[in-house]
């Protein structure tokens, strides 16, 4: 029994193989850049975070002291409190306002183009330029919304909005929104456009109504782009830092320094690249964790039936 | 007859080759927003010399993170005007040329500002000189003031004065207000334009030695108080809570009847906004006594640069009567005392307030200037938002005091 088997199953083995290596040199070019420009760097920022290692000067070796020194970094834990904060609800309302807008766009009317076009441009736009504009925009004299809020008569007098926590946080939401909702809309858009029509058709001559087909048909074919879109806006949103360097250097009174902020800060104003280092590693560690639940959850829906 | 060819070519290609060594481009950082006198009289050296000063301007808050950086990167420029109280970390850290023996044979160098030569010093040895010289002001609109129905030509001399004089610019309307700060995030203008008030008084924020931080003085909470109260009076506008210092020259747009600025305001303000008509006069402490910053650049060199003659020979430029001239004319101090009277000669009389500001003032020695004070996020520049703009004043004191003093610890 088991020697038949091994007979049978030789050649086809020996094949499997000779597959293999064609597949290895297909990818070699991608995997080539992998090495250099991912796993190297991120062995080397291994390397550096059990170093004290300043930018001027030479570096000691110090084992794992950078990682206990984390664990009673009050500043670290507020920056990861407040990155955590932030990601859920820029993921939210990014969410909330994209999936309407793809279903707004995806049915063929008039003017479709246009829409889709204007709802993308902010995409377009580099993040730091971006931020530039809504410091402009939210700037009390100068600058639109706060003057325009007073002349509609909404406030007394024109508010500095980047001056308190609260307004200064819903601006840096209102503008990553307006800036990232567009490829959102895309992405979901795409996974729309991919539902076959035949389907939908069907239902409707079922006599499923419009929610129920949203509910029933729409959305259980949507999971694999939903969980795209969330990916990528969690991630994103777990590494955001422009945004809060331009728009308000991380305040007022250092309440908006988010991870990646802390980790600038520690690497290139304090000069503690170890550290930084190692800070960095911990942020990649729970990047990991993050995207493995979330690929698992996709997962996890798939197997049923 | 060939070889006399050879001899004569090889001649000729060698005066080239010479010619082509002895004129020299020296690369130099400044950092940008402190005014023209800089730019002008690099512009004068290179117009009347073979060798070249090439001049980068870098955004002020950005200054010493890309120099730090370049330096690691081996790209760093050959020269750099230098906040002055970064001189020590960046000596300590052994990246700067040791200047001692050229320093101290040059001829004027015992009448060199004293302050600046002291943050150039580390262990005894020299590694950068003075090249601008400010001081911290007080600046009144003499305009506003008339308008206002106070007394153009008496300056205050205290914060009650300061504050009754705000209150009446105010009150002339909309946009016109009484004082202005860069408060919001840049601890940069405000250890310049705000410590005066209690050093004036006898209190700083570091001990003597920089090993203790010593924030939370009856002094500071009244100079806390002063601000804060005008703040609360809306005599100052919104904008100034949010400022990271791009702002801080708001002074020039003529709606502001009172600040505390940098001297070499005086000569942005002379050659720039002619039609603002204004007074200076020192800062005065808490209690009245007057204080000052004694900031500015020094200039210095990077370890190992090959162009140190030409780095030399413009510096010696600048400490000529010419070069002197120049600066002051755009609004830096004389970084020479023997000949300042000289130099500010024909000059807007303005400038020796500017000038007498240097015998009051003080400069804080610490490595860890940008950690505690300049950076956006050190507790020095939360400490004042935190303070005047805030809900809290008592935490506001707590946290920044012990955040300082965790940030002197772990240094040592």
């Amino acid at each position: 029994m088991t020697g038949s088997g091994s007979e049978i199953l030789l050649p086809r083995r020996r094949r499997r193989r000779r597959s293999n290596w064609r597949g290895l040199a297909y990818i070699a070019p991608a995997m080539a850049l992998v090495i250099v420009f991912f796993i190297m760097p991120v062995l080397f920022t291994g390397w550096m975070s059990l170093h004290n290692w300043p930018l001027m000067g030479a570096s000691r070796w110090i084992g794992f002291n950078n990682y206990v020194r984390m664990a009673n970094d009050t500043r670290f834990m507020t920056a990861l409190n407040f990155t955590a904060y932030y990601t859920v609800i820029v993921t939210i309302a990014i969410f909330a306002i994209a999936f309407p807008l793809a279903i707004f766009v995806e049915k063929e009317r008039q003017f479709v183009g246009a829409y889709r076009t204007i709802i993308f441009l902010p995409v377009v736009v580099g993040l730091a330029t971006a931020s530039l504009l809504w410091v402009w925009l939210a700037n009390v004299d100068s600058g639109f919304i706060g003057p325009a809020l007073k002349a509609l008569g909404l406030v007394e007098k024109s508010p500095n909005l980047l001056a308190t926590f609260d307004t200064a946080f819903l601006t840096i939401v209102v503008m990553v929104v307006w800036k990232i909702a567009g490829f959102t809309m895309i992405i979901l858009l795409t996974g729309l456009q991919a539902i076959p029509s035949e389907l939908t058709e069907a239902a409707r001559i079922d006599g499923a109504g419009r929610w129920q087909r949203f509910r029933h048909l729409t959305l259980p074919l949507m999971r694999k782009t939903i969980a795209l879109a969330l990916i990528v806006s969690v991630t994103g949103s777990i590494l955001a830092f422009d945004q809060f360097y331009i728009m308000t250097s991380g305040g007022p009174q250092n309440k908006m320094i988010s991870v990646v902020y802390y980790i600038f800060n520690q690497s290139f104003v304090s000069f503690n690249l170890g550290y930084g280092a190692a800070l960095s590693i911990v942020l990649l560690a729970i990047l990991m964790a993050i995207s493995i639940v979330q690929l698992w959850l996709l997962r996890v829906g798939e197997e049923r039936p | 007859m060939i070889k006399r060819l050879l001899a004569a070519t090889s001649i000729a290609t060698l005066c080239l080759v010479s010619a082509a060594s002895a004129a020299e481009n020296v690369e130099m950082w400044v950092r940008s927003g402190i005014g023209d006198a800089f730019k002008k009289v690099v512009e004068a050296y290179n117009s009347g010399h073979e060798n070249k000063v090439v001049m980068t301007e870098v955004p002020f808050s950005e200054l010493v993170q890309k120099y730090a950086t370049a330096i690691a990167g081996g790209q760093a420029p050959d020269a750099l005007s230098m906040d002055l109280i970064y001189n020590p970390a960046f000596a300590a850290a052994g990246q700067l040329e040791d200047l001692t023996d050229w320093a101290k044979s040059l001829p004027y160098f015992n009448s060199l500002s004293p302050s600046h030569v002291r943050l150039g010093t580390y262990q005894d040895r020299i590694y950068g000189l003075p090249l601008s010289v400010e001081t911290s002001v007080f600046a009144w609109n003499k305009d506003l003031y008339k308008k206002a129905g106070l007394d153009p030509e008496k300056a205050p001399v205290n914060w009650d004065e300061i504050t009754a004089n705000a209150e009446k610019i105010r009150a002339l309307g909309d946009d016109t207000y009484g004082f202005y700060f860069s408060g919001g995030g840049c601890g940069g203008c405000m250890i310049f334009t705000f410590t005066p008030l209690v050093w004036g008084a006898g209190a700083d924020i570091l001990s003597a030695d920089s090993k203790t931080a010593t924030l939370d003085t009856p002094q500071m909470r009244k100079a806390v108080d002063i601000y804060r109260n005008m703040v609360k009076k809306d005599l100052v506008p919104a904008g100034a809570a949010s400022d990271n210092g791009a702002n801080f020259l708001t002074f020039t747009n003529g709606k502001i009847g009172q600040q505390s600025l940098g001297a070499f305001a005086i000569g942005t303000l002379v050659t720039e906004h002619p039609d603002i008509n204004f007074g200076v006069t020192l800062i005065p402490g808490v209690d009245g006594k007057p204080s000052s910053f004694a900031g500015g650049d020094n200039f210095v060199i990077t370890k190992g640069t090959k162009k140190i003659d030409a780095v030399k020979e413009f510096l010696e430029y600048v400490y000529s009567m010419d070069g002197q001239k120049i600066m002051a004319k755009y609004g830096s101090l004389p970084t020479r005392g023997d000949i300042a009277d000289k130099v500010l000669e024909g000059l807007d009389p303005r400038m020796q307030v500017g000038l007498k500001a240097i015998g009051v003032a003080k400069t804080p020695y610490t490595l860890q200037f940008n950690d505690l004070i300049n950076s956006a996020n050190g507790p020095w520049a939360s400490f004042t938002n935190a303070s005047i703009f805030g809900d809290d004043v008592d935490g506001a004191f707590s946290s920044a005091q012990s955040e300082m003093q965790s940030i002197i610890d772990s240094g040592q």
